[in-house]
């Protein structure tokens, strides 16, 4: 087998562009994590440790804080980035619309990871629409080496016209592995220097409005240079494909695959917006075009007069899920009036994820449904929203939701004068800190009455293991407690939700305090940290866990309790995998035989 | 070379770890190779899967009918995973059944000493059918570079059985008792 020198690295495509963030000079980066986004800032921290670089790092509390830590850095003349999934993004809107008017000095890059499918999200929102809305240049990358170089194109455009520009990676880039070309690590060494200019930094409506002027003047210009890039454009092509990001590399592969580079023209497009007018001049000169880009048409929208086009906007290509390369080619092939070869299907199914085995959020979700199963449990984003397997989470709307959810139910019933349910949200530790905070302030204010179970992991777990503002860091550590009590909480409870009769118990006179007496929200802290990224608890308890033999089958561990290391055996009677098990001993509680013992 | 690989399994088995090894196994030994992994919430023991390009790709998605190779860490999910694999493609299960495309990497894994080693068990007997086109050598390196050192040995040697495994299976085939293929 020959081997070549490589001039390069394998990288994921979150650390192709954590590359060209630190090749890019950026003195401040900051971000929260989210899939498929995460990896980014975990690759930037381990490339300024491997290199000794001064580069301030911050996991931020939110999105909304990271962008404006990173923006400011950039409104000094340095250069910046922030990362962040797509509907972190949302949560980062009010900044990111208002910077686009301020612009900045120093290059400042935005990477928005989006989520085609969706696989890890909410929604499947195109964040080039929202750079559109926002009127700030968006790059879309068809690979993590392409990813790379747009990272630091993004930084050279940014500074040159003094305006704010997004990356916009989806999926198949973030968590894409490639051989990827590394260029100089640049020490970004300038100076901070912050010029006072009220009329721009801190305008007032009558400013914004030549802000505005000027952001417009600023996007006409980008446009005018930027034109769809011709990659293969044969004589007579009866078709043409203009394509972004990874559908462009499906798009690729697919007219090779089929032979029919002679009859296809293809155009790639690196910045989706702002478009210039070229692209209409090329609509119009061929018999027919065809866009692929994911997951909204953004391009499409650009296109002024759309009878020759084919795409989203007419449902050639469907309106949801994600765009695949055997969808290409099925409509490709439909246009060219060749052979359709059809797709074979999955079968459905496949197994859903569920709570890791110990989990402790297993734990606390068994003991809510235990104490108070009349309730209604408003969930939110983590790890835990799979507290749905076991019947423990009835909403999940966006970060934070579940307190503000809670409140909405407490205040619906009372002002119907209705009796009021018991009314249990779960919130992770991380989550109450991103969005959490004012929500309870606004319930404790408003007088809303709820238990509020917060579950403390100690650690992002979802997105693989990132710190929260209870470790140490450079400054304070946060205490959810103090927090807590500073938002007017008065019960406040703490317990290892491990400890399942006890939990129960507490959950029962949480319930007395907020339902019974109507003094307020209860709040219940359930704390054991998260088993594959926390700490380990090495004082594991002793003894082995066996399922006695007056098993009657009944399939409440197995299916209800779901714990990945309790499987059905022969006759429907559960076998511990032993490798699994992490002998939390959680299911001794859960048997209503009571033949699960320790030995 | 042109080869085009799915991985399919469940969270938890270590596919995002194979995936790497080969991806950089490949991409030493000179081949151009692009890949994809699954991320976040799928991997809490749901079905998760990989995708390993070989040859002039520019997109690492892997069009039904089109995979060369599906390997499945669990078997359930590679048979759900068929419509992948190419007509004539080469099958390869996680599991105790008979037959060329089955490998009891789990049992190996566990005889060798190294329970949570039937990911390498699976990956070596998938490289050992590309022999003699590749070797081992690059995959070995790779695989001591990405395991930490309590796990070195055992890893080795997970690796190694099987793709010794896969060439006694070669073997047998040249002999004319052909290996069983999907198709």
């Amino acid at each position: 087998m020959k081997r070549r020198r490589s001039a390069g690295k394998v990288l994921l495509g979150n650390e192709a562009m954590a590359r060209g963030i630190i090749e890019g000079g950026a003195t401040v980066v900051a971000s929260y994590p989210g899939t498929p986004s995460s990896e980014i800032m975990e690759a930037v921290n381990r490339i300024k440790n491997e290199h000794g670089l001064k580069i301030h790092t911050e996991w931020s509390v939110n999105e909304k804080v990271a962008f404006e830590v990173a923006l400011t850095n950039s409104y000094l003349g340095r250069r910046s980035a922030v990362m962040m999934k797509q509907v972190g993004l949302n949560v980062a809107m009010d900044p990111f619309m208002s910077s686009a008017y301020t612009g900045v000095k120093g290059g400042f890059v935005l990477i928005a990871a989006d989520d085609p499918g969706p696989y890890s999200s909410q929604t499947e929102q195109d964040s080039r629409y929202l750079a559109s809305f926002a009127k700030i240049p968006v790059f879309d990358p068809c690979s993590p080496q392409e990813a790379r170089e747009m990272v630091k194109r993004a930084f050279g455009l940014s500074e040159e016209y003094e305006i704010p520009v997004m990356v916009r990676p989806t999926t198949w880039v973030c968590h894409a592995r490639q051989g990827v070309k590394l260029g100089r690590i640049e020490r970004g060494n300038g100076v901070p220097t912050f010029i006072k200019d009220p009329e721009r930094w801190a305008a007032t409506p009558r400013f914004r409005y030549l802000l505005h002027k000027e952001l417009n003047r600023k996007i006409r210009e980008i446009s005018l240079a930027n034109n769809p890039k011709p990659v293969s454009t044969p004589g007579g092509a009866e078709l043409a494909v203009i394509a972004s990001g990874v559908p462009y590399a499906y798009a690729h592969d697919v007219i090779k695959a089929m032979d029919q580079e002679g009859r296809i023209a293809l155009y790639k497009v690196d910045l989706p917006y702002p478009l210039g007018s070229k692209i209409d001049e090329l609509v119009g000169i061929h018999p027919l075009t065809l866009i692929l880009e994911e997951p909204y048409p953004v391009i499409e929208f650009q296109i002024r007069c759309r009878e020759k086009v084919r795409g989203r906007l007419d449902l050639t290509i469907p309106s949801e899920g994600e765009l695949t390369p055997d969808i290409v080619a099925k409509v490709i092939a439909t246009i060219l009036g060749e052979e359709v070869r059809e797709i074979g299907e999955l079968p459905p199914g496949g197994k859903r994820p569920s709570l890791c085995p110990g989990c402790p959020h297993r734990a606390a979700f068994w003991a809510l449904r235990k104490a108070l199963p009349q309730g209604i449990y408003p969930s939110d984003i983590g790890c835990y929203t799979l507290g749905l397997n076991l019947k423990a989470v009835d909403t999940c709307l966006c970060m934070g939701a579940s307190i503000s959810q809670a409140a909405g139910l407490y205040q619906s019933f009372k002002q119907a004068g209705l009796e009021i349910p018991p009314i249990v949200p779960t919130i992770g530790d991380s989550t109450f800190f991103h969005a959490g905070i004012p929500a309870l302030i606004n319930a404790v204010h408003q007088g809303a009455c709820f238990v509020l179970l917060i579950l403390d992991n100690g650690i992002v777990a979802m997105t693989g293991g990132q710190p929260t503002p209870t470790w140490d860091g450079p400054g304070k550590r946060m205490k959810i407690e103090e927090v807590a009590k500073g938002c007017g909480v008065d019960f406040i409870r703490v317990v290892d939700p491990y400890d399942v009769p006890l939990l129960m118990q507490l959950l029962r006179e949480a319930d007395q305090y907020a339902r019974g007496r109507e003094e307020g929200v209860a709040l219940i802290i359930t704390r054991h940290p998260c088993l594959i990224y926390g700490v380990r608890d090495e004082k594991r308890e002793e003894g082995e866990i066996i399922i006695g033999e007056e098993c009657d089958a009944c399939g409440v561990c197995t299916k209800r309790f779901e714990c990945p290391a309790l499987q059905k055996g022969p006759e429907g009677k559960p076998v511990i995998a032993t490798p699994l098990c992490t002998n939390c001993g959680v299911c001794l509680y859960v048997c209503p035989q009571g033949v699960i013992e320790r030995r | 070379m042109d080869l085009q690989m799915v991985i399919v399994g469940l969270g938890g088995e270590g596919i995002i770890f194979i995936t790497r090894i080969l991806v950089e196994g490949f991409y030493r030994s000179g081949h151009p190779v692009i890949s994809t992994e699954t991320h976040g919430m799928a991997m809490r023991g749901g079905s998760v899967i990989s995708q390993i390009k070989i040859g002039d790709y520019q997109s690492p998605l892997i069009r039904h009918g089109e995979a060369d190779m599906l390997l499945g860490t669990s078997e359930v999910e590679a048979r759900r995973n068929l419509p992948f694999l190419k007509k004539g493609g080469t099958l390869i299960m996680n599991t105790e059944g008979k037959g060329n495309q089955c490998i009891d990497a789990t049992g190996i894994a566990h005889s060798l000493g190294n329970p949570r080693g039937g990911n390498l068990v699976l990956l070596g007997y998938a490289l050992g059918h590309l022999a003699p086109t590749i070797s081992l050598e690059p995959f070995l390196e790779v695989t001591k570079e990405l395991t930490p050192e309590r796990f070195l040995s055992g890893n080795l040697r997970a690796l190694q059985e099987g793709w010794r495994r896969a060439l006694k299976v070669d073997k047998g085939r040249k002999k004319g008792k052909g290996i069983r293929r999907h198709g």
